[in-house]
């Protein structure tokens, strides 16, 4: 599965590390890995946010609302708290495609 | 144990008979249900799966001499354990081992939807594909190559577009050829990368080895995953196993070996696998000839989901819906009421010539009075209102609505799918108390059930705009309202203090927007209108005999009479307030009707009630015991324990808040 080899070897060049809710609208990142229950952590790879996938996110509301993340093509909302316990890997603007 | 039926029992199955068993599978939002309803149309039965509050939707339909039985399972996105509808879902498809499932599979998202495909290979079932929304696809630029998305997984994938129609005759055909052998399945295996595969072969040959007889009912590959992925319900399977606790420890082991070098826990290697393959699958059958260019859905997205603009909208809309629902309903309602006192008169008539008057009294009364009662709220305001609810659900509207009130929400430990049923409240509770289900725990479901109770629904609006509104003024009805969704905050905020276990945070799909399909919304309002018409109107009817045998013996005056300090007394309404108060349990705006009559009885008309009578009133029908509809949705979702316990509070609660509020008003009102 070189696949897989290359989703992780994105996953571990975790020079710079920040949580999904810190990302900016429009911003995109690699999720290196989340945090919480194994339900929670379950559920969110069933979903398809599992490490080294790029997600972009499309929507941030204000007050600790949710946000709003593009992940495998589909569109996914997330609680602030949800989001709040995944974190990324930031991927620069030239990185974008 | 295990009443499932071996894999060489289902050979020979329901084929010879003529008669077909299908399940439809997959994700939600893919159009699954548009699907079922076009193979199905009006003969569908909805119910509940046997002893669990999970929708089971089954039709039949004829095709090519065959006679074939349609299983809806529900929208899910894994075969784990996460909820009751994916156990549901796995255990139908791997002990009632139907003759074939069809894989509903979003062309628009295909990678996120194979990985639920490839876990149907997982359990080695006999499925096709239907390729569906493959025009919402064309729109976004993605082409499938469905030739070779065919050969990849080794099964036929047949192009639809479900709420056209188009594509599902090609897809009963391919089921048929399957079934008759013109069309050989040969689905690809799924295979892992390096250690993970080792490690599942290792334990695949523990488990057949070990657990012989588990084997003919699941595949003994995939009882190895779901060790791996320490799935708890295969895990309490293998409990009643001799060798169970033996095979359990060993997988145990060699999952915190797996885990140990990847640094992951177990279910997430395991889907991430599964992704890797499902992405691989995807890019090889996919291509995206123009880059997207920002469609109209996609602009109505941005405008309905703004972090200003939204609310607005969201306000706008759902005024919008009670007008409809309120204004329409009240029209129609004016118009069946006259035509069935009438009639009611009429046999009334006709009887009293060889019945005796108590007799006549118990069947106009009761038993067709509560016909008509079951009607008069059927037809005006349950139709109406499952319209729109269709038309919502499949705009895509709903998801949206949630994700603006998420933070709301979370005020009352809820997360924004909870606004969904509570917005159905306005309507009908009944419906909303059904809806609770999109909610993922039971704890979850409960709570939202127990504040969407509380919403005024059109019934009760008529009581506090009839009452109210028209005596006391707009802005006492409005305040009436106010009070209401502060009552459902503090009280949603003590339950959910109350409650034990976690709050649960958003994770939700937010379908791309859809023009909604006449026929398919006439299709769901008809099924769900007549759901409706077989669970409610048996309790309506009874529940409406039962009170008239009551007043014809003389009871009701009794409990009037020992009411009394309560209704006078505590509340400071007139004593007669009590009748309609015990009928209002039956429909909550007969309250009104029956207030008048009762005060007409004592030469009074509804203004010589006094404005914080009116108030009180209006408040205590509010909040007391939910209408006798809604009680039986609550013991179906809920059980009797339950559904007696909000009844219990909701009373108490109505009582508590009535006498408080007549003293406090009396201070501050002059009347």
């Amino acid at each position: 599965m070189e696949l897989r080899d290359k989703e992780k070897q994105n996953s571990q060049n975790n020079e710079q590390i920040v949580s999904l809710t810190s990302l900016q609208e429009g911003a995109k990142g690699v999720i290196a890995h989340a945090v919480g229950g194994f339900g929670l952590i379950r559920r969110l790879a069933e979903m398809g946010l599992t490490p080294g996938v790029e997600v972009k996110l499309t929507k941030k509301c204000p007050f600790h609302g949710p946000v709003e993340v593009e992940v495998r093509g589909v569109a996914l909302a997330l609680g602030y708290g949800v989001a709040s316990k995944i974190f990324v890997k930031p991927l620069g603007k030239e990185q974008n495609v | 144990m295990f009443n499932g039926k071996t894999r060489a029992e289902t050979e020979k199955n329901s084929k010879n008979k003529g008669i077909l068993r299908i399940a439809l599978a997959g994700n939600a939002n893919v159009g699954k249900s548009a699907i079922f309803n076009q193979l199905t149309g009006l003969n569908q039965i909805v119910g509940n799966w046997p002893g669990k509050t999970v929708e089971r939707a089954e039709g039949t339909l004829h095709f090519k001499g065959y006679k074939i039985r349609v299983i809806d399972l529900p929208g899910i996105y894994s075969l784990s354990t996460f909820s009751m509808e994916e156990i549901v879902s796995r255990d139908y498809i791997a002990v009632e081992k139907p003759d074939m499932i069809i894989n509903v599979v979003d062309a628009s998202a295909l990678e996120r939807n194979l990985y639920f495909t490839l876990q149907l290979l997982e359990l080695e079932a006999p499925i096709i594909i239907a390729l569906n929304q493959v025009d919402l696809a064309a729109k976004k630029g993605i082409r499938t190559d469905v030739q070779k998305l065919s050969e990849v997984l080794g099964i036929p994938v047949v192009p639809t577009v479900a709420i056209t129609g188009s594509g599902i005759n090609e897809l009963l055909s391919t089921v048929v050829a399957v079934i008759r052998g013109e069309l050989k399945l040969n689905p690809m295996k799924v295979r892992f990368g390096g250690e993970i595969e080792e490690k599942i072969q290792t334990l695949e040959k523990i488990v057949t080895d070990k657990l012989a007889h588990l084997c003919t009912v699941y595949p003994a590959r995939w009882i190895a995953i779901k060790l791996l992925e320490r799935d708890s319900d295969v895990a309490g399977k293998l409990k009643n196993y001799e060798n169970g606790n033996a095979v359990l420890e060993y997988a145990e082991k060699i999952a915190a070996e797996l885990e140990k070098i990847h640094g992951e826990t177990s279910p997430v290697i395991l889907a991430s696998e599964r992704y890797s393959l499902a992405n691989k699958i995807a890019k090889e059958t996919t291509t995206i000839e123009s880059p997207p260019k920002i469609s109209l859905e996609q602009k109505l997205d941005a405008i309905t989901t703004h972090k200003i603009l939204g609310y607005p909208i969201l306000a706008t809309i759902a005024a919008l819906i009670f007008t409809i629902i309120f204004a329409g309903g009240n029209t129609l309602s004016d118009i069946l009421n006259p035509l069935f006192a009438s009639l009611s008169t009429h046999i009334a008539n006709v009887l009293s010539q060889f019945l005796p008057a108590a007799a006549v009294e118990l069947i106009t009364q009761g038993l067709f009075g509560g016909i008509v009662a079951g009607i008069t709220i059927a037809l005006p305001y349950i139709i109406p209102f499952y319209v729109i609810l269709a038309l919502l659900e499949d705009s895509g509207y709903l998801p949206r609505a949630a994700f603006l009130m998420d933070s709301a929400m979370h005020k009352i430990g809820l997360h924004g799918k909870a606004f969904i049923p509570l917005m159905l409240g306005y309507g009908c509770s009944v419906p909303a108390c059904v809806g609770c289900r999109i909610m993922e725990t039971e704890r979850e479901r409960f709570l939202t059930a127990f504040v969407v109770i509380l919403i005024p629904c059109a019934a009760r609006t008529v009581v506090i705009l009839g009452l109210v509104g028209k005596y006391v003024g707009l802005h006492a009805a409005l305040a009436l309202y106010a009070f209401d969704l502060v009552l459902v905050f503090a009280l949603g905020r003590i339950a959910f203090k109350a409650l034990p276990g976690e709050p649960v945070g958003l994770i939700m799909e937010m379908p791309p927007y859809k023009k909604p399909s006449a026929k398919i919304i006439a299709i769901k309002t008809w099924n769900r209108t007549k759901d409706f018409v077989y669970m409610a109107f048996p309790i309506i009817v009874a529940g409406s005999l039962i009170i008239e045998a009551l007043a014809l013996s003389g009871f009701i005056d009794y409990i009037v009479n020992a009411s009394e300090f309560l209704i006078s007394g505590w509340l400071g309404l007139p004593p007669v307030a009590g009748i309609p108060l015990i009928f209002g349990v039956l429909r909550k705006e007969l309250a009104l009707i029956l207030l008048e009559n009762a005060l007409a009885q004592q030469g009074m008309v509804l203004t010589d009630l006094n404005a914080i009578q009116m108030i009180v009133f209006s408040l205590v029908v509010m909040i007391y015991i939910p209408c006798i509809a809604t009680i039986a949705a609550c013991m179906r979702e809920f059980g009797w324990r339950k559904a007696l316990a909000i009844v219990i509070v909701d009373v108490s609660l109505a009582l508590l808040l009535g006498g408080i509020a007549y003293r406090l008003l009396s201070l501050f009102m002059n009347v």
